[in-house]
């Protein structure tokens, strides 16, 4: 019942929103129907999957987190994937759905099952789902904030009002150009459909200005707009956080939402990457090593042996997924994406997950590129056509709305969300196939005289990536892999440490432990961390 | 019915016990003498000269808000991680105005576990300020104009913690959330073993022909180490316990660890670049309680924290990098209530954090600062200077101050005898050395001296929170029914309403100075009330909007008003607090 009732309204909404329905992007999901989505795949699939909510936004929604994996979840190495991490960028919320989908969908295949009895995936599909809603609003915008806590919409009404205005009735905030002989824009002569800054060096002199549409007594004084509610997940995270910037909060992990992820990967010493879609790209454009950023009391640059690990996960990303077009973003203040690395400690990883391709004009205006190659995908009402209208601020001044329609730039139509969402699954499942897995192999015994034996093994690491990122070496949230010897009652250690907590060890690289025990008896020894899973063996002398 | 006798009956013995002991432990009135400063019959007795645990500090505060219902609250402004409440005594007149209305003080303690005392000078100064009102004419006026919020501990946890469990006098600095030191998966597995168990860890040395260390032939309590080319008697083996993870170190893995003040929201860097620091700022339930209060209340214009030790009057940046932030009129306000805490705090130094001590990123005096706009000291109360009133230039005297202080003026009671102990690990050693409420803590004779002290230190800074007055309004009459007034705006103290970094981010609002009573035809702020120099203020011209009133300094607004007769003249300033004229 509740289920038709969503799915009427979804039906009513799309039916009153004609752009929704003609610009490519239908099909993307809300949240109302993520959640309905989630909820059926952990029925569906309840040996596999479990649903839960870390938290309920100031707008009301759940922070879902769906835990994939069969057996033991947190012994073992886990990706957290996480989608919605810029209202931006709802596309990366339908990556990060239909990889669970996917996975769970073929979780019966030997190679998914094989690798969802030995890997966990944290899927986060979106985490910041008040500011994505405007994506589904009657009035659509890029919104990147969150909503405002209930109280402060009382108490200071300046705030909450909304920054935008329609006034061309469209249901979408474009842009806004006002004929000035002060302005500093002009058309782009190849297309004039397109603002471009009147360049002063090529002797051009601007005609317009250029604005958000909205009214002006709307943005004026918006004093403190940054202090609180409207914050973007995407700029509270603690690495570089901008302090007192628009957007940024209070302080960093200031947010229900920020805090919600936080506290969990905190907890979940089993993660060893994170995979994030949004803004920032390190895929096709990995990050590369510079002593100078690396080295000091603040590293603000990925530490040598990171960065070679990032380059090998770039190629086979690019092997494996279309990045034509790819413009490789790289990280922004306070972003999630740098947080999971300089701050968390773990490998992280970020893409958009798609990108405009090339069009054939191949223009390096990115609007004018963009919109050539909508033309030649026969996509409609991607921009609106500027229109006249009248300006309560701007009294007998030529004022016009228009321009890129919200949203289309970064987010690409329906079928291709679709088929970037196979591309990503393969992707995924390869990184997990490259996790970090500790062996305790070459065991050997030499008695080296009466009752007295010394036993040496390697702790080797079976996976491609290496156990713990060289920055993880100084994070104390991060678990190295630690080695308990555990002598039988009877038997004394003569040499060799009980506990051993070993720093990184490479992708099938390996770490030599000798001991020298007197008497006889059963040894154990327990090698591992949450992250690359534990290994236990008896020896018997 | 005879179960019932009987309790009356206990009760009634109960009565007449508490009445004997009244009489055995009290004075009463009229055998007294008043001290001059101190309150000599106070409504709360409270004995100055010792430390409470944390019922201990809630009584004394329950106590003060009952006794003082018109001048003090007791709320309660968030629970620790185990379930402790923080506890806040709002010191104010509670009837004039309402309190929010006021500049307010903030004073807290604590934050470091082991550093108990100045949760008994916060309790001390919400006790004199309470006990002193109608009495003493600066301390009446005071608590008329100003508010305290006093939070005598926000590490209760850690508070009791220092006191119930053995501990040195530096542990726990940490709250009480189990974390694994040590990097062996296990989270606190290899606390303090309290081998003597006598509630005190101290120190473990062996007889070792080998060793560095012998008794000093002064004080043979004490150990030195010998000099080169010598061979001494003992060797020190670090503080007592056992190895109990096996990782080849004692005691590497006990209560915490981490640093509630690394936990705070401006310049934040995580615990490998800032050792100490959590997860992210605020993530403790102490501070966020903190936090939350002092966001709800921007009437806090200034702030003392308490810590130990060093004899130390410190003002931010935690980090050389921040110091850009202060301005020149910031820098003027700390160095004038910095230089005035030189002189009523002897032993004690006005120092800049990042330049005199060492540096701190996300600290409790930075967030203050830079979060939120607040004039805030660190004291690090306690120095040895209180000793002899020497300071000390040769470490050896220092060394042996404490040896000769315990001696001679505590008579031994702060130290542990050497005694012989069997050592699981160690085999035969001894165990001594200085108890852990020696050190770091005042001794009890020296308390109270301090507690006022520092007190009245964060008196005359709260005093200078920012006092703003309807200084002189003029009314023109400019005919045809209009009124040019012009009002000037005051601030009698040191603190500016805006300091250097409110106004560069626009932490605060601006100061909304208002005129009601008449139909206002414009506003304008006047810059130069001399020459006219103005500037109009376009929108809502009948509530001027002025960023800043400096210290000891005054604005001038003026409107222009048709009609009207009795006018008020409204100044709400988020942290110079609210006053009104009529006129």
């Amino acid at each position: 019942m509740q289920k038709k009732l969503i799915r009427a309204a979804f039906i009513l909404m799309v039916a009153l929103s004609p752009f929704f329905n003609l610009n490519g992007q239908e099909g993307y999901t809300n949240h109302d129907d993520l959640s309905a989505r989630l909820n059926q795949l952990a029925r569906e699939f309840p040996a596999v999957a479990t649903l839960e909510s870390l938290d309920k936004t100031n707008g009301g929604k759940e922070i879902w987190l769906l835990s994939i994996g069969t057996g033991d979840l947190e012994n073992r190495p886990a990706i957290a994937v996480a989608g919605g991490v810029s209202g931006e960028y709802p596309v990366g919320t339908e990556l990060a759905l239909l990889f669970a989908e996917k996975i769970l969908e073929n979780s019966g295949d030997d190679r998914v099952k094989e690798l969802l009895s030995e890997t966990t995936f944290y899927v986060f599909p979106d985490m910041n789902p008040d500011a994505r809603a405007q994506f589904f609003s009657r009035l659509r915008y890029e919104r990147t904030g969150n909503a405002y806590p209930p109280h402060s919409v009382e108490r200071n009404a300046r705030l909450a009002e909304d920054p935008y205005r329609d006034l061309n009735g469209d249901n979408m905030i474009t842009m806004m150009r006002t004929e000035d002989p002060s302005g500093e824009w002009i058309t782009h002569p190849k297309d004039p459909r397109v603002m471009v800054r009147a360049s002063f060096e090529k002797g051009e002199t601007g005609k317009y200005t250029l604005k958000p549409e909205g009214i002006d007594s709307d943005m004026y004084d918006l004093f403190n707009m940054h202090r609180e509610g409207m914050v973007d997940f995407n700029k509270n995270f603690t690495f570089q956080y901008p302090a007192f910037t628009p957007r940024a909060g209070e302080h960093a992990v200031s947010e229900i939402e920020s805090r919600a992820i936080a506290d969990f990967l905190f907890e979940s010493k089993n993660v060893f990457a994170v995979v994030g879609f949004g803004p920032a790209d390190n895929l096709t454009a990995p990050l590369t090593y510079n002593e100078r950023a690396a080295s000091g009391r603040m590293v603000t640059g990925i530490l040598q042996e990171d960065a070679k690990v990032n380059s090998m996960v770039s190629n086979k990303y690019s092997g494996l997924v279309s990045t034509e077009g790819a413009t490789g973003k790289s990280g922004t203040d306070g972003d999630f994406f740098q947080w999971a690395y300089f701050h968390y400690g773990r490998f992280s990883f970020s893409t958009p997950g798609w990108w405009v391709p090339a069009s054939e004009g191949g223009s390096s205006n990115p609007e004018i590129n963009f919109l050539e190659w909508a033309e030649s995908e026969g996509l409609e009402n991607v921009f609106v056509p500027w229109q006249e209208v009248e300006h309560p601020d701007y009294p007998g001044q030529k004022t016009e709305v228009g321009g890129i329609a919200p949203f289309v730039m970064n987010n690409p139509p329906y079928e291709i969300v679709e088929r970037s969402a196979g591309e990503h699954f393969n992707f995924l499942l390869e990184l997990a196939e490259m996790r970090p897995v500790t062996d305790i192999v070459n065991v050997r015994t030499e008695r080296l005289g009466r009752d007295l034996h010394r036993v040496t093994v390697d702790i080797f690491n079976e996976g491609v990536f290496p156990t713990v990122t060289e920055l993880g070496e100084r994070v104390r949230w991060v678990q190295k892999t630690v080695v308990n010897f555990d002598p039988d009652e009877g038997q004394e250690l003569v040499s060799g440490k009980r506990v051993e907590v070993l720093d990184r060890i490479e992708g099938k690289g390996r770490y030599e432990c000798s001991w020298l025990v007197r008497g006889r008896g059963e040894i154990k020894i327990r090698a591992g961390a949450e992250s690359t899973g534990f290994k236990e063996i008896e020896i018997n002398l | 019915m005879k179960i019932k006798t009987n309790i009356t009956r206990i009760k009634l013995l109960l009565f007449v016990f508490i009445l004997f002991s009244n009489t055995v432990y009290s004075q009463t009135a009229d055998q007294i003498f008043k001290a001059a400063g101190t309150p000599a019959t106070p409504k709360v007795e409270i004995h100055w000269n010792r430390y409470y645990d944390f019922d201990g500090v809630a009584e004394i505060c329950r106590k003060l808000a009952d006794a003082h219902p018109s001048l003090a609250t007791l709320e309660s402004i968030g629970s620790s991680y185990e379930g402790r409440e923080i506890w806040l005594l709002t010191v104010t007149n509670l009837e004039n105005k309402p309190h929010r209305e006021k500049p307010g003080f903030w004073i807290d303690a604590n934050i470091h576990a082991n550093e108990i005392q100045g949760t008994e000078i916060a309790l001390y100064t919400a006790w004199y300020l309470l006990e002193n009102y109608g009495k003493n004419d600066f301390i009446t006026k005071l608590m008329d104009e100003k508010v305290f919020y006093i939070a005598p501990t926000i590490n209760p946890d850690g508070r009791d913690n220092y006191i119930y469990e053995p501990n040195t006098g530096s542990t726990p600095r940490s709250g009480t959330i189990p974390l694994d030191d040590s990097g062996d998966g296990v989270a606190a597995n290899d606390p303090f073993d309290d081998l003597n168990n006598d509630g005190h860890i101290t120190q473990m040395r062996r007889r070792n022909p080998l060793g560095q260390f012998r008794e000093c032939p002064e004080d043979p309590r004490r150990m030195v180490r010998v000099g080169p080319g010598e061979q001494g008697e003992f060797e020190l083996l670090g503080l007592e316990g056992i190895d109990r993870n096996h990782d080849g170190r004692v005691n590497s893995d006990g209560i915490g660890r981490y640093d509630p003040n690394r936990d705070w929201g401006w310049n934040w860097q995580p615990d490998h670049v800032q050792r100490g620091a959590y997860h992210y700022p605020f993530a403790l339930p102490e501070n966020r309680a903190v936090r939350d209060f002092v966001v709800a209340h921007p009437n806090i214009a200034g702030a003392q924290t308490y810590h130990n030790m060093g004899g130390m009057i410190l003002r931010g940046p935690g980090t050389r990098e921040d110091e850009q932030y202060y301005t020149f009129a910031d820098r003027n306000v700390y160095d004038a209530l910095g230089e005035l805490g030189d002189k009523l705090l002897p032993g004690y130094r006005y120092l800049v954090l990042y330049q005199d001590l060492y540096s701190v990123y996300g600290g409790q005096i930075d967030w203050f600062h830079f979060g939120r706009g607040i004039y805030t000291f660190t004291n690090e109360l306690f120095t040895r200077y209180l000793y002899f009133y020497e300071q000390y230039e040769d470490r050896e005297e220092a060394q042996k101050a404490p040896y000769q202080f315990d001696r001679y003026l505590l008579f031994e009671d702060a130290f542990v005898p050497w005694e012989e102990y069997d050592h699981p690990q160690f085999g035969k050693i001894e165990i001594g050395g200085f108890k852990k409420n020696f050190g770091r803590l005042h001794p009890g004779f020296l308390l109270e001296t301090d507690a006022h002290r520092n007190m009245a230190f964060t008196l005359f800074h709260a005093y200078h929170t920012p006092q703003l007055e309807i200084h002189d309004v003029q009314v023109k009459d400019l005919g045809r029914g209009q009124k040019e007034i012009t009002a000037v705006i005051a601030n009698g103290r040191i603190i500016p309403t805006h300091s250097g970094i409110d106004l560069r981010y626009n932490i605060e609002r601006p100061n909304y100075i208002s005129l009601e009573g008449g139909d206002v035809l414009a506003g304008m702020r006047v810059l130069n009330p001399d020459l006219n120099v103005v500037e109009e203020q376009k929108r809502n011209p009948e509530i001027i909007e002025v960023d800043n009133i400096p210290g000891m300094g005054h604005v001038t607004v003026r409107w222009i008003v048709d009609g009207g007769r009795n006018y008020t003249i409204k100044v709400d300033s988020a942290k110079g607090g609210v006053v009104r004229k009529s006129f």
